[in-house]
């Protein structure tokens, strides 16, 4: 009886301390929102290798860019291009030259004027030998040079047609920097405070491992078109944190020390929508799909056949339900449906998920034989393809999930399929030495075109499937070429029929950003193409 | 007793001393030695030319490559080039970053503060918990006894990672007494130095234990229970200097513990630290960086070892005439 006593006081104890807690967090969510319009904690999973927008390379970075940074140009809802810093910009016949002109009234927090010439150094800045050589080999591969023609007109000469340029100016690489502290910073590769911008806030400290923090730039008034305002940031100051376990990112939104939290993990979806003080969004990424991307280049995938038994020996939705709990967007071709401009939807339910054709396609490729583990053999050798992945770039259970394959290719087929997750020198060395079978990849460019041109085409950057078209590099050079994007579109319906009839990949999901937030916070949206969270130039706190 | 022959047994003790410190302060810099030239043999031994190793992934230019080529005197021959990098560490010079472009004494500079922070906090935590269980539980009872061990079997075997959530979950989301996130007064310390003490609680609190009972089994604490002494004085007098030898021998293992659960604690928590540079350093393939890193673990670990074997001199007499 005592003990009963006991347990029940200890529970109410916690039942009391649990509604404290309740009561107390929607107050601490809308707290700081003073007549300056408040001020904001956002905790972010991944800490950015670089704040120099030029050298941006992480998808979930691109949350913190355009606060410190306004790039030349900016997208709509249906992918348009809308003024910013330029405002408005004439093409040539040819394709060739680019006349843009800029607003007069920018200043970089510096105290530098932003005019052409401004825009020339950052332009140029990319032609310095290894600033940034990726850029300069892909982006930037067809401009010839910029010149100042006024204070704030500016002349931009290619060597050749480019349909990906504009978008090239408004991806965080055209994040104008000023041009003094190009010359002058101390870490000028690494950003920071002393790598400073035009945009909204001004970062004014940043401690590795924990936070960066911005104020507000009192003098903006220079937002993209289609802002929710214009003039300063609501926002007096904001921080972003950095808390790499999801766990802790939910359990600091739920007790109130943090009002934003970026990267929701599948398994806590449910409780955050059951809570009425919390808000919920997810916005699907534009860019490639992650796929498994089936190397050609030695057996066993140099066999069609056997490429598409591993395609129709998983059932795809049967294993995202399991790992993402439904919450994951199923993926039908190389280009997401993030991408609504080029994803070609006619491929849906067109392959996969049919183990009865994926073992009679691997006893006609000759894996008909099973081992001891009922593994199939040929000739002795066990049917096993490798992944390696690199430990950082890990996301979104994506180790998980390939547990999930690997049990479901074994089930349903007795493919042997190994997983290793590894260091990054690791994995570029099995890249390397092409001691892999599968390599796992998405990429979140704003122009799906451009995750293409450095997946597919021969030699390109990261062809690590080794398949080669004349083809299919055909298609997609035209495509690059024009900036009619009708005409672009039905290239890429093309090209994607293409890789799916030789079961080059095997799409898995739409990567997506989910956000969620307490009820105090307005005006959090996602950009509308590359679907990552917006700055925090229109988010209020309080009522 | 005289103020001379005070003086002059204070002189012999002094003699006592002297040996086994300089032979301990030899063998640690021998150590030292050791780890420095472990560090540069595996950048010799890295696939690739030593520029591109130290470049990394940083800026790639014909001026930075011959900066290095200087700074490393990678032209000369190649005995010469590690005296030369053996002179520069003698110096305090642990060279350049080329990916974060800054020296990487001030990166680790910057960054060694709340690591330092957090492993005394936690160090003290634990040995201070360690021995309050083992205080109270020795010699009592035997399913009190029992219940510490389980408490600290469970200490030792729940990964730190675990721990920190479980301790966010209840003390900060749950009852707000303490922030998640941060490095931000002494507050945002105390949840972190509890998870990482908690596994050095765990076996210094059982090595303790055992030791006092095994302590008061011996003969003199039958001869000292004979004399009428209180059970708690024995313990804390005369049980307590035995049990204490065989724990300090854990403070080798207990620096590892602290340097290694830093890195994951630090993660969980949100805080700024060395394990987050490291961490880094390594996946961005940031070889000074790895090699200071290494450098300054062998330098803890050599300095508390050395203590260490200090201390043991002067708990148990014996061991300064032995050798």
């Amino acid at each position: 009886m005592k003990a009963r006593w006991g347990v029940l006081t200890l529970a109410g104890a916690l039942a009391l301390t649990a509604c404290g807690a309740q009561t107390q967090a929607p107050a601490a969510a809308v707290g700081g929102s003073g007549g300056d319009g408040g001020s904001l904690t956002w905790a972010v999973e991944t800490q950015p290798i670089t704040f120099n927008p030029q050298q941006w390379g992480q998808n979930k970075a691109r949350l913190l860019v355009h606060n410190q940074f306004d790039s030349l140009i900016a997208r709509g809802r249906n992918g348009e291009f809308l003024p910013w810093l330029a405002t408005s910009w004439e093409v040539s016949k040819d394709g060739l030259t680019y006349t843009f002109k800029l607003r007069d009234d920018v200043t970089f927090h510096d105290g530098e004027k932003f005019d052409a010439a401004s825009v020339k150094a950052n332009l140029d800045q990319f032609l310095v030998p290894g600033y940034n050589a990726a850029v300069a080999a892909i982006q930037l591969r067809n401009f010839g040079r910029a010149e100042a023609t006024g204070t704030h007109t500016l002349k931009v000469t290619l060597k050749a047609p480019d349909g990906l340029f504009l978008d090239f100016l408004s991806s965080p690489y055209a994040g104008q920097v000023s041009p003094k502290s190009l010359k002058n910073a101390k870490d000028l590769k690494a950003g920071g405070v002393d790598v400073v911008g035009t945009g909204p806030f001004i970062l004014d400290r940043f401690t590795p491992g924990q936070e960066v923090h911005y104020r507000r730039n009192p003098n903006y008034d220079w937002p993209p078109t289609g802002s929710a305002h214009q003039g300063p940031a609501y926002l007096s100051e904001v921080t972003y944190r950095f808390l790499p376990e999801a766990a802790v990112r939910v359990g600091a939104l739920t007790s109130g020390q943090v009002q934003v939290i970026e990267g929701v993990p599948a398994t806590e979806i449910g409780l955050i929508k059951a809570d009425p003080r919390l808000r919920l969004e997810t916005s699907l990424n534009s860019g490639s799909a992650f796929s498994y991307y089936f190397n050609v280049s030695h057996a066993p995938f140099d066999d069609r056949r056997v490429r598409k038994a591993f395609r129709d020996a998983v059932d795809v939705d049967t294993v995202l339900d399991s790992v993402y709990q439904g919450t994951a967007k199923r993926a039908w071709s190389i280009i997401g449906q993030g991408s609504p401009q080029f994803y070609d939807a006619s491929l849906e339910n067109t392959f996969g998920g049919n183990p009865a054709r994926a073992n009679k396609l691997l006893d006609e490729a000759g894996w008909d034989r099973r081992d001891a583990e009922g593994f199939r053999v040929k000739d002795g050798r066990r049917l096993t393809v490798r992944t390696v992945a690199s430990a950082p770039f890990v996301r979104d259970r994506r180790d998980i999930l390939a547990q999930a394959v690997q049990a479901a290719v074994k089930q349903s087929s007795g493919i042997d399929f190994q997983v290793r997750l590894v260091d990054q020198g690791t994995a570029q060395k099995a890249y390397d030495d092409d001691q892999y079978e599968v390599f796992e990849n998405s990429r979140g460019d704003t122009d799906a075109g451009a995750a293409l041109n450095l997946i597919l085409p021969k030699g390109a950057a990261i062809n690590r499937t080794h398949f080669e078209s004349a083809e299919l590099d055909g298609l997609l050079t035209k495509a690059s070429a024009s900036s009619d994007t009708a005409e672009r579109r039905e290239l890429y319906a093309k090209v994607q029929k293409l890789v799916a009839d030789e079961a080059l990949i095997l799409p898995l999901y739409v990567p997506a950003d989910q956000v969620a937030y307490g009820a105090g916070v307005t005006g959090l949206t996602f950009e509308p193409v590359s679907g990552t969270p917006n700055s925090a130039y229109d988010i209020r706190t309080g009522t | 007793m005289s103020t001379l022959t005070l003086t002059r047994r204070r002189g012999l003790a002094v003699v006592g001393w002297l040996g086994p410190v300089a032979r301990r302060l030899g063998s640690g810099l021998a150590v030292l030695w050791a780890a420095a030239t472990a560090a540069y043999v595996s950048l010799l031994l890295v696939p690739g030319d030593t520029v591109d190793v130290l470049i990394g992934d940083g800026l790639d230019t014909p001026e930075r490559r011959a900066q290095i080529i200087a700074e490393w005197g990678l032209d000369r021959s190649a005995l010469r080039q590690y005296g030369d990098y053996l002179a520069r560490l003698l110096h305090g010079d642990l060279g350049h970053s080329y990916i974060l472009q800054r020296g990487v004494g001030d990166i680790l500079a910057s960054q060694i503060g709340p690591t330092v922070r957090l492993a005394l906090t936690a160090a003290l935590f634990g040995s201070v918990l360690a021995l309050a269980l083992a205080l109270t539980t020795a010699g009592r009872r035997p399913w009190l006894g029992g219940l510490a061990g389980l408490s600290e079997l469970v200490a030792v075997s729940v990964p730190p990672f675990l721990i920190g959530i479980l301790l966010l979950a209840v003390f900060s989301f749950t009852l707000g007494w303490f922030p998640v996130s941060g490095d931000q007064g002494p507050v945002s310390l105390v949840l972190p130095a509890v998870a990482l003490s908690l596994p050095i609680c765990g076996v210094l609190g059982q090595v303790l234990r055992e030791g006092l009972e095994r302590a008061l089994e011996e003969p003199f604490a039958v001869t000292a229970r004979s004399r009428g002494i209180t059970e708690r004085r024995l313990v804390a007098r005369h049980a307590l200097r035995h049990a204490l030898l065989p724990a300090v021998t854990l403070t080798g293992w207990f620096t590892g513990t602290l340097l290694g659960g830093a890195i994951i604690v630090e993660s969980v928590f949100g805080r700024p630290g060395l394990g987050q540079v490291t961490l880094s350093a390594v996946t961005g393939k940031d070889m000074p960086v790895v090699m200071a890193v290494v450098l300054l673990s062998a330098l803890v670990y050599v300095t508390v070892s050395t203590i260490v074997d200090l201390t043991y001199l002067a708990i148990d007499p014996r061991l300064r005439s032995s050798r």
